[in-house]
């Protein structure tokens, strides 16, 4: 019962912040569904620049099919050649392809009878985004090879081999499937860990803490007094973002839906008891919030979300093994996409657990010797 | 002018008094570009692959070599690795656990058929789930297999495509995400730092004694920025040199000109936090609205890591107002490239009007919670 006023006296100090109401149910929702139509990875329009210089037939095919492609923007095409530094050094486009006849007639492919003649082609490409130019360059290349081997089979030639690929979990390769589950980890992490790292720090500064000191509450029942009401928001802002996820996005939702909530409490537990810590040590609200958005941005660009785990170098993996987020940006990923059931993501849940118990008993270390002293 | 400086001494007196957080604000670039600047990339250079080979003839083995010795593909023989049970429920599970990234399955009588002049397929299943590594699988995929044919037949190479890479010639993904990383701490910095001035007072009650002393509402606000663009100007600096001598990342431009800039970035930057600070009821408050309005709109519109020419047209629209993305492209062009200054003189004005209107905005809004007062 004494817990419950404390809990009740936590959720009033958050929610007569009126300004603050907004940002806290409304402005996810909006974070959710725009990150929900940026997070394309997807390389499309790649905007480029075309020179074409050769007078070959199958020149003008090639760039019509490019033209075609939504996968590049074709911004302009010159019949003469020209300085590309310029419109590369701008970013105006992101590659220049220059089309020209082979010189040398010894060139096999250049031979009067050799029915598969081809303009040489070059792409001058803007580096700096390797992601995007390494994607756009296998785009190319396959729209130039389909090209080649449609004109082969014309020809009569069989290619002997043909590759048939299957893709699982995420047949149509849509990339807000993968992202979309794991901004609902996202949305669990950032307004929870804000919310507590100041909790206690603040009564510090306004000396309201000798006042709940005093009380007949135990520093136990303060501690999770703190922690249960951000535990709620935290959920209540999960549930959201299931519901954006899966009613806006529509995306399936294969497997047991009960696992993820479960996983969310213990991912909570863990988060919480992290960022009370925070809030204990920290000597200023200043001081919490700013450790706060340290932790946070070190969690979500560690957690996997954005940028494979498997790229962080081996002396920095340590820092993926504790961060709470990794465990559960996966594990919400295999319910989503993979419909898998526990027996696949028992070890993260385990790992989150183990995490969490270590993160308790540490922040509740503190937290008492915070009292006692 | 006098009064100025009152508030300037006022505000630097309040950073210095609190070391641990001045601490905070300039470790904390160093660590993230420090972390980050290792653990952020695309790089894709063992892609888990299983095969199985139901046909085990000469022709079948050189198909699994050429993927083998590709380094995008790390192989797995999964019949050989798992004599006892059946490949397709290995290949299955591994997918799911995702211990492998694809499968490659050839077929029985693959080797005769390619003898015989017959067609054989090559099935392949690829896991989906991050649509964009498997894309990249795929394109490798077709890559290897499109090799393997053209040499089985003898083709000589039919189409000579030469690709040059500007700029970032060894396409280190460092070049692309640490100036990226610059822009977003930066701001994020800036609008942090200031965010939590007016705030403060707000929370403490000393706001009243700014309110009713003879200052200007202009002044007060002014006053309250000058001395963080000294820190800001000194991290940013630092952040830069850190990004040139740590990561090695070239500056290849006019380094005076980038300075200025990045200072009139972070002048926007500190505009901004001062605005919400001014709005904010409780410093909480204000710092989840600077995080709310710098670091998720500079990660996600600014092209940090989502290129924004493949979003939809209206969030191209709204990346507008979004000061990063004329900072990356600043950064970027200048810093790597070597662009001069006169290619984004539309950039650098579009900056300079952001912290022109919200240094406004955050003084009209002062203003009229002081009149509100009294």
């Amino acid at each position: 019962m004494r817990l419950f006023y404390l809990v009740k006296k936590e959720l009033i100090e958050i929610f007569r912040q009126k300004e603050l109401l907004p940002l806290l149910f409304i402005a996810p929702m909006i974070q959710i569904i725009i990150l929900g139509y940026v997070v394309t990875t997807d390389i499309e329009r790649v905007p480029v620049n075309i020179i074409n210089l050769s007078v070959n037939k199958a020149t003008n095919r090639i760039i019509n099919r490019i033209e075609k492609s939504p996968l590049f923007d074709v911004k302009n095409i010159y019949f003469t050649n020209r300085d590309n530094m310029d419109v590369l050094k701008r970013s105006a486009v992101a590659a220049v392809i220059l089309f020209r006849d082979p010189f040398s007639n010894t060139d096999v492919r250049n031979k009067r009878d050799n029915p598969l003649k081809y303009p040489e082609i070059r792409i001058l490409m803007d580096g700096i985004d390797s992601n995007t130019s390494s994607i756009a360059a296998g785009y190319f290349n396959g729209i130039i090879k389909k090209f080649i081997l449609a004109d082969m089979e014309k020809l009569g030639v069989v290619l002997p081999v043909e590759n048939k690929t299957v893709i699982r979990f995420n047949p149509e390769l849509k990339s807000i499937n993968y992202m979309g589950p794991g901004i609902v980890a996202l949305l669990l992490t950032i307004l929870t860990l804000f919310l507590t790292s100041v909790s206690i720090v603040r009564e510090k500064e306004q000396q309201t803490m000798d006042t709940l000191l005093i009380s007949r509450l135990t520093p136990v029942e303060i501690y999770i007094g703190k922690a249960m009401p951000m535990a709620i928001i935290g959920l209540i802002h999960m549930c959201i973002g299931v519901a954006v996820v899966v009613l806006w996005f529509k995306i399936p939702v294969r497997g047991n839906l009960l696992y993820l909530f479960i996983a969310a409490v213990v991912f909570l537990a863990a988060l919480l008891s992290y960022s009370l810590m925070i809030s204990t040590i920290a000597a200023t609200q200043q001081q919490g919030l700013f450790f706060a958005w340290f932790s946070m941005v070190t969690f979500i660009l560690l957690s996997g979300l954005f940028t494979p785990t498997e790229n962080v170098p081996q002396a920095l993996q340590f820092l993926v093994k504790i961060n709470p987020l990794v465990y559960l940006v996966k594990i919400i990923r295999e319910i989503f996409l993979k419909g898998n059931g526990i027996e696949y993501f028992y070890k993260d849940l385990l790992a989150l657990a183990g995490i969490a118990v270590v993160a308790i008993s540490l922040s509740l270390m503190n937290f008492k010797r915070f009292i006692s002293g | 002018m006098k009064r100025l400086r009152a508030v300037i001494v006022k505000e630097f007196a309040h950073i210095l008094r609190d070391p641990a957080s001045l601490s905070i604000i300039f470790l904390m670039p160093l660590l993230m570009m420090f972390v980050f600047g290792y653990s952020i990339n695309y790089d894709l250079n063992s892609i888990e692959t299983g095969l199985i080979d139901y046909d085990g003839g000469e022709a079948a083995g050189e198909l699994g070599r050429s993927f083998a010795n590709n380094h995008y593909f790390k192989v797995r023989n999964l019949r050989k690795e798992f004599p006892n049970e059946s490949a397709p429920e290995v290949g299955e599970r591994l997918l799911k656990q995702g211990a492998l990234k694809m499968v490659i399955i050839i077929p029985r009588d693959f080797s005769k058929n390619l003898k015989l002049g017959r067609k054989s397929d090559v099935g392949i299943i690829i896991d989906g789930s991050d649509s964009n590594v498997a894309n990249l699988v795929h394109q490798y995929n077709e890559m290897v297999i499109f090799n393997f044919v053209t040499e089985l037949k003898g083709i000589d190479e039919l189409i000579k495509i030469k690709t040059k890479i500007y700029f970032n010639p060894e396409v280190k993904s460092a070049f692309f995400f640490i100036p990226g990383l610059v822009a977003i701490l930066l701001v994020m910095i800036s609008a942090i730092l200031t965010s939590l001035s007016v705030s403060r007072e707000k929370e403490s009650g000393s706001i009243d004694l700014i309110f009713i002393s003879p200052l200007k509402s202009s002044e007060i606000i002014i006053g309250k920025t000058i001395p963080y663009v000294f820190v800001a100007f000194a991290v940013g600096a630092m952040t830069l040199l850190f990004a040139r001598f740590w990561f090695g990342v070239p500056i290849r431009g006019n380094l005076f000109a980038l300075l200025v800039l990045s200072l009139i970035y972070m002048v926007a930057g500190l505009a901004m936090g001062i605005l919400i600070s001014t709005v904010a009821p409780s410093q909480q408050a204000a710092m989840f609205m600077a995080l709310l309005s710098t670091m998720l709109p500079s990660i996600m519109l600014s092209g940090f890591i989502f290129p924004i020419d493949a979003m939809p047209k209206p969030l191209q629209v709204i990346s507008h107002i979004v000061p990063a993305r004329y900072y990356l492209k600043i950064i970027r062009g200048m810093a790597v490239k070597g662009a001069g200054l006169e290619h984004f003189i539309k950039e650098a004005g579009a900056l300079v009007i952001f912290a022109a209107v919200l240094m406004t905005a955050a003084t009209i809004k002062f203003s009229r919670n002081r009149k509100r007062a009294k």
